[in-house]
């Protein structure tokens, strides 16, 4: 099969071919920012928490007039609150385990701060790295599901409690394996002290978990995701969360056992619909806007394959018909049926070959565009080059059908009137 | 009616010029029938695709029902087709897509003519060429014969003053061919004026007048056209 | 004529139905994912109160120097309480409100009801006035009401409704936190998207609206904390709400009312005066780098509209565009296959301009069916964008009569152009006397 003949005709179909080919460049360019996005977006989705997240719900609920806790004994009274609140949860029939903490991984609220290897250190200076903390107590690992890979859980003796607002030394925490990697590269965290917050007073690493994620999914935490701090204190204030642990097959009867246990402990709180929550239900509200942006370019990208696909079909459609009688002519001259076909094919694969060589240029400079406006990272080769792979695929199978159709034209067509 | 002093056309390529017409002169009177003769590649074609301002030319003058043509732009040349032309094809050219009643409209609607108005002529012309009752046929209905008259139609419907026929018998059998020349001669008894291009020696002896035109250039009229039909049986190649 | 070129359009249309069938879904599906996404762009990168936006300006003082600036040098985005106040007590501006966001509990007066919690914000009495909040019985309080500490409060229609079954509840009380208030107004529907007063904390949308307004100086005094970020540059000296007031944390937002160009200058200077003298008294240890933005620049700074969204909307345009390529070259495809038809017609006595008009008016059906399978699936796209977008959002996403005709507009205008190249390529077909095929 010789390529001239087929360049002579592209000339002839100037636009048609240009229409084509800009039409595979475009979609090439929207095609594979697009898959990334969603690439991007299922696997930020799919990231585990660190969490055993079956068989976990959390509740936040507030007191109604509850003390203050600005003054010494406003916290006392606010803790044996909690006490009480967690004593009569732990009781509930087919609770594992409970804890209280102030958030959860995915639940967008959060505490951070700073850890760093030297006492008074400036915040935000360097040095100084961002975390994330979780006071909780010591049932925290049992109630998330966490795995201890070094050292120890917290005891009963290590847990302290503070008003919310207040600020109190931390001798112990047990921190994520990504924080303890970073502040002590050589390994062996175990044992050794960090300053939180820029604290004169020493805190002593005594466990690392393999992996907590902070609470939150926004990009202002994206550089310390996983540097997690497990502190063994209850806050005291108005407001407390609680994370449950049932027993499996439990999840939805200890969920409705909740609200009545607690409103005997004390009616006067607000504890409301959401206040209720299964953990799937907050991983679906953290990355519902991930996966509906996921959803909403799998169905762009889906329209789009279809548009350019159909207008190969039609285009080229088109052209066999126009080329009915020099169709036969060929056959009559002795073209097989198969020459013919790949006549077709040979054409199309041209006009795709130049397509998609415009449309890696369009799709990363489009890539890069993304990146200077919002918050997108190069994209790999592999997306570019399955891209372009199943750009020129789509147009072979697209072209098959009215091609087939021109290897079909009889050769007696050619003595036939135009 | 018709008249072309000095005309000339050049078809131009990056390579060669090619005169298709040179110095041509041709008078055609108001009322006459005349027959356009000669070999293929002659440039008859080429005369009447200029004489029905189809194309333009590159020099000398053409006079059309009195006026000057060559410095007409696109609309006006437009209205004079529509107005002043009928066209009869070799192939027809009806539009596939429309019937018989509808591609005889076409020339009228162009022309704004109102529904009515349109009606009337268009079942005149359909009478005048014996298709009346196949207004609602679409071409691909009919026989070639019956679309050639339906093209007669057609060309009838807007009153033209001037009839061009290329090759109308062209694409007929002789039975059909017969029909459709014995109702050029009825039109043209009843005064219109035609000019039709033929390379058939006996369809051109029923016109009036023959010119005969080789190489772009009409040469002298022979008293007795046969003479020709040597040359033209020899050199052409008609389809 | 017109009406002739519409026949003709429509015959051809139905000669050839699978490619018109493909250009309609084209048009059709193009037009409505950008519509839809458009529909979404509208709904949160709107103007919440367009004829004042120009005059409402957010303030931000730099109280933590150049280490505590963002990358760009912006300012914290919002006040620390001392500068709060302290730009109330100036009151430079026509009107100003100091804010912050609470989530109180409400306790019924029944005592059978649980306590529920509601959101709202403790701000100034000017707040009602500049931002023109609509009333429904009542009204705000006073600048007496202000400085005396009163135990007064808006509540919203929806809480009204709740508590009191709908009448007027001013001069009834009613219990937040604990404490009883009286009520002076009760707001009619408002609930501004994006919640431009405070999107430090609301990010912009909330499809729950504020329940309570409470007097910000009363709210100090009775110590309900704020609900919203708090963010620090160091750790506060003293603890509780108190050290948080003392201290250099951000956690109050701030607007205020200037109507026109002199006064915003005059207020601007007044911001970088002040943080002179904090500079001179030795608070900051750095040249003022004040900002003063209207609403609408502030609400972009603060990239109020999702990116996710742009992206969106930006994705949908190229598809839009694709299927727009699409159509020039099905109507290409459509057009030059009739080259015949146009040769006779030219011969005939048709006009260029008469071509133009029958393959535009092609287009333009082309365009108008489109339009319609647009307007439904577009219809069908913002009734779903509930599945995939975040609640706030979606909710905010609204068919209306203007979203339908420009869908209609979009669809018919965009074909037409589409068909521009197509029909000026058979306008050019000459006209025929033998037609050539090849």
């Amino acid at each position: 099969m010789k390529l001239h003949p087929i360049l002579a005709a592209l000339r002839k179909h100037k636009a048609g071919t240009v229409l084509i080919a800009l039409q595979i460049a475009l979609t090439l360019a929207i095609v594979c920012n697009a898959v990334f996005i969603i690439g991007q977006r299922v696997e930020r989705v799919n990231r585990p928490t660190g969490l055993d997240e079956s068989n976990l719900f959390l509740v936040s609920q507030q007191w109604v007039g509850a003390p203050s806790a600005d003054n010494a004994d406003g916290v006392e009274k606010l803790d044996a609150m909690q006490r009480e609140d967690l004593a009569a949860l732990r009781q509930l029939p087919g609770v594992a385990a409970v804890a209280p903490t102030n958030s959860l991984p995915l639940l967008n609220s959060s505490w951070t701060g700073s850890v760093s290897h030297k006492p008074g250190a400036d915040l935000g200076g360097k040095g100084d790295i961002r975390t994330a903390y979780y006071f909780t107590d010591e049932q925290a690992l049992s109630t998330l599901g966490l795995r201890l890979v070094a050292g120890r859980n917290f005891n009963a003796g290590d847990v302290q409690h503070q008003g919310f607002r207040d600020q109190r030394d931390r001798p112990v925490a047990i921190i994520s394996k990504a924080l303890a990697d970073k502040l002590f590269p050589d390994g062996n965290a175990v044992g050794k002290v960090m300053y939180s917050d820029g604290s004169n007073a020493p805190t002593t690493i005594i466990g690392v978990v393999a992996r907590l994620q902070i609470p939150s999914i926004g990009s202002w935490g994206s550089s310390f995701a996983w540097y997690s701090t497990l502190i063994p204190t209850r806050l005291d204030g108005g407001f407390a969360r609680y994370a449950v642990r049932t027993k499996p097959g439990q999840l939805d009867a200890v969920m409705r056992a909740v609200a009545p246990a607690l409103y005997k402990v004390t009616p006067m709180r607000v504890l409301d619909d959401d206040s209720v929550k299964p953990f799937s239900e907050i991983r679906a509200k953290a990355y519902r806007a991930d996966i509906g942006m996921a959803v909403l370019m799998g169905v762009i990208c889906l329209i789009l394959l279809c548009v350019t696909a159909a207008g190969i079909v039609g285009l080229t459609s088109f052209w066999v018909g126009q080329r009915h009688r020099q169709i036969g002519v060929r056959r009559a001259l002795g073209a097989r049926k198969i020459d013919i076909l790949h006549y077709f094919q040979i054409e199309n694969l041209l006009i795709a070959g130049v397509g998609v060589v415009l449309g890696v240029v369009l799709a990363v400079g489009l890539n890069m565009w993304l990146m200077t406006h919002y918050e997108m990272t190069r994209i790999p080769l592999l997306y570019v080059v399955t891209g372009v792979l199943a750009m020129l695929a789509i147009g072979q199978g697209a072209v098959f059908v009215p091609a087939r159709r021109a290897s079909n034209v009889p050769p007696v067509e050619a003595t036939r009137a135009a | 009616m018709l008249k072309m002093t000095h005309l000339s056309k050049v078809y131009r390529t990056e390579v060669v010029e090619t005169y298709a017409l040179r110095d041509f002169n041709i008078d055609v009177k108001e009322g006459e029938f005349v027959a356009v003769t000669g070999p293929s590649g002659s440039g008859k074609t080429t005369f009447l695709t200029i004489a029905g301002l189809l194309e333009t030319f590159s020099g000398g003058e053409y006079h059309l029902d009195g006026i000057e043509v060559s410095n007409l732009n696109d609309n006006a040349r437009s209205k004079i087709r529509n107005e002043k032309i009928g066209f009869i094809f070799q192939a027809f050219n009806l539009i596939p897509d429309l019937n018989v009643f509808d591609n005889i409209e076409v020339p009228l609607r162009y022309r704004g003519m109102k529904a009515a108005e349109r009606k009337q002529r268009i079942m005149d012309s359909l009478e005048r060429v014996g298709l009346a009752s196949r207004a609602k046929h679409y071409p691909a209905e009919l026989s070639g014969g019956q679309q050639q008259r339906v093209a007669i139609a057609r060309a009838l419907a807007g009153s033209p003053r001037l009839l061009l026929a290329d090759e109308p018998t062209g694409n007929l059998d002789t039975q059909m061919a017969r029909g459709v020349m014995e109702l050029l001669e009825d039109i043209h008894r009843e005064g219109a004026t035609i000019v039709m291009v033929t390379h058939d020696p006996e369809l051109a002896a029923r016109a009036q007048r023959n010119v005969h035109i080789i190489d772009g250039q009409v040469v002298e009229l022979s008293e007795d056209p046969r003479f020709h039909t040597v040359h033209a049986a020899a050199g052409d190649a008609h389809a | 004529m017109f009406s002739y070129y519409l026949e003709l359009a429509l015959r051809s249309l139905r000669r050839s139905p699978g490619l018109t069938l493909l250009m309609v879904l084209t048009i059709g599906f193009g037009v409505a994912a950008s519509m839809t996404s458009w529909s979404v762009f509208r709904a949160v990168s709107g103007d919440p109160i367009p004829w004042k936006s120009s005059k409402l300006f957010v303030p931000q003082i730099d109280n933590w120097g150049p280490k505590g600036r963002s990358s760009d040098g912006e300012p914290p985005n919002a006040m620390d309480y001392a500068d709060a106040i302290a730009l109330m007590r100036d009151h430079r501006a026509k009107r100003q409100s100091a804010m912050y966001q609470i989530s109180p509990s409400i306790v019924p007066a029944q005592a059978d009801k649980h306590p529920f919690n509601v959101s709202g914000h403790v701000v100034y009495g000017e707040f009602f006035p500049m931002l023109d909040v609509p009333f429904k019985y009542g009204s705000g309080w006073s600048a007496d009401d202000d400085t005396n500490r009163a135990m007064v409060a808006v509540i919203s229609s929806k809480l009204n409704q709740k508590l009191f079954g709908g009448v007027s509840s001013v001069g009834k009380t009613v219990n937040i936190e604990g404490k009883d208030y009286r009520v002076v107004g009760v707001l009619d529907d408002w609930n501004p998207q994006p919640r431009f007063y405070d999107v430090v904390n609301t990010g912009g949308f909330s499809t729950t609206g504020d329940d309570v307004f409470l007097p910000f100086l009363t709210a100090i005094q009775e110590a309900m904390s704020n609900d919203g970020n708090t963010n620090c540059n160091e750790v506060p000296k003293e603890s509780g709400f108190v050290g948080l007031q003392h201290s250099e944390c951000v956690w109050v937002a701030y607007m205020a009312e200037l109507d026109d160009v002199a006064a915003a200058t005059a207020y601007r200077n007044y911001l970088n005066d002040y943080a002179r003298a904090q500079q001179q008294a030795g608070r900051f240890g750095w040249a003022p780098n004040s900002r003063l933005r209207d609403l609408p620049a502030w609400l972009d700074s603060q990239h109020v509209v999702p990116s996710d969204t742009r992206v969106s909307l930006l994705v949908a345009l190229g598809l839009l565009l694709v299927c727009l390529v699409n159509t020039v070259g099905l109507l290409l495809a459509k057009f030059l296959r009739r080259s015949g038809e146009i040769g006779v017609r030219r011969a005939l006595g048709a006009p260029r301009a008469a071509i133009y008009s029958q393959f535009l008016t092609e287009a333009g059906i082309v365009g108008a069916a489109g339009g319609v399978l647009g307007l439904l699936l577009t219809v069908a796209g913002v009734a779903s964008v509930g599945w995939v977008l975040p609640k706030d959002i979606a909710a905010l996403a609204r068919l209306d009569v203007s979203l339908l005709l420009l869908t209609m507009l979009v669809a018919v205008v965009a074909t037409m152009l589409a068909g521009l190249y197509p029909t000026f390529r058979a306008s050019r077909v000459q006209p025929a006397w033998q037609l050539k095929s090849n």
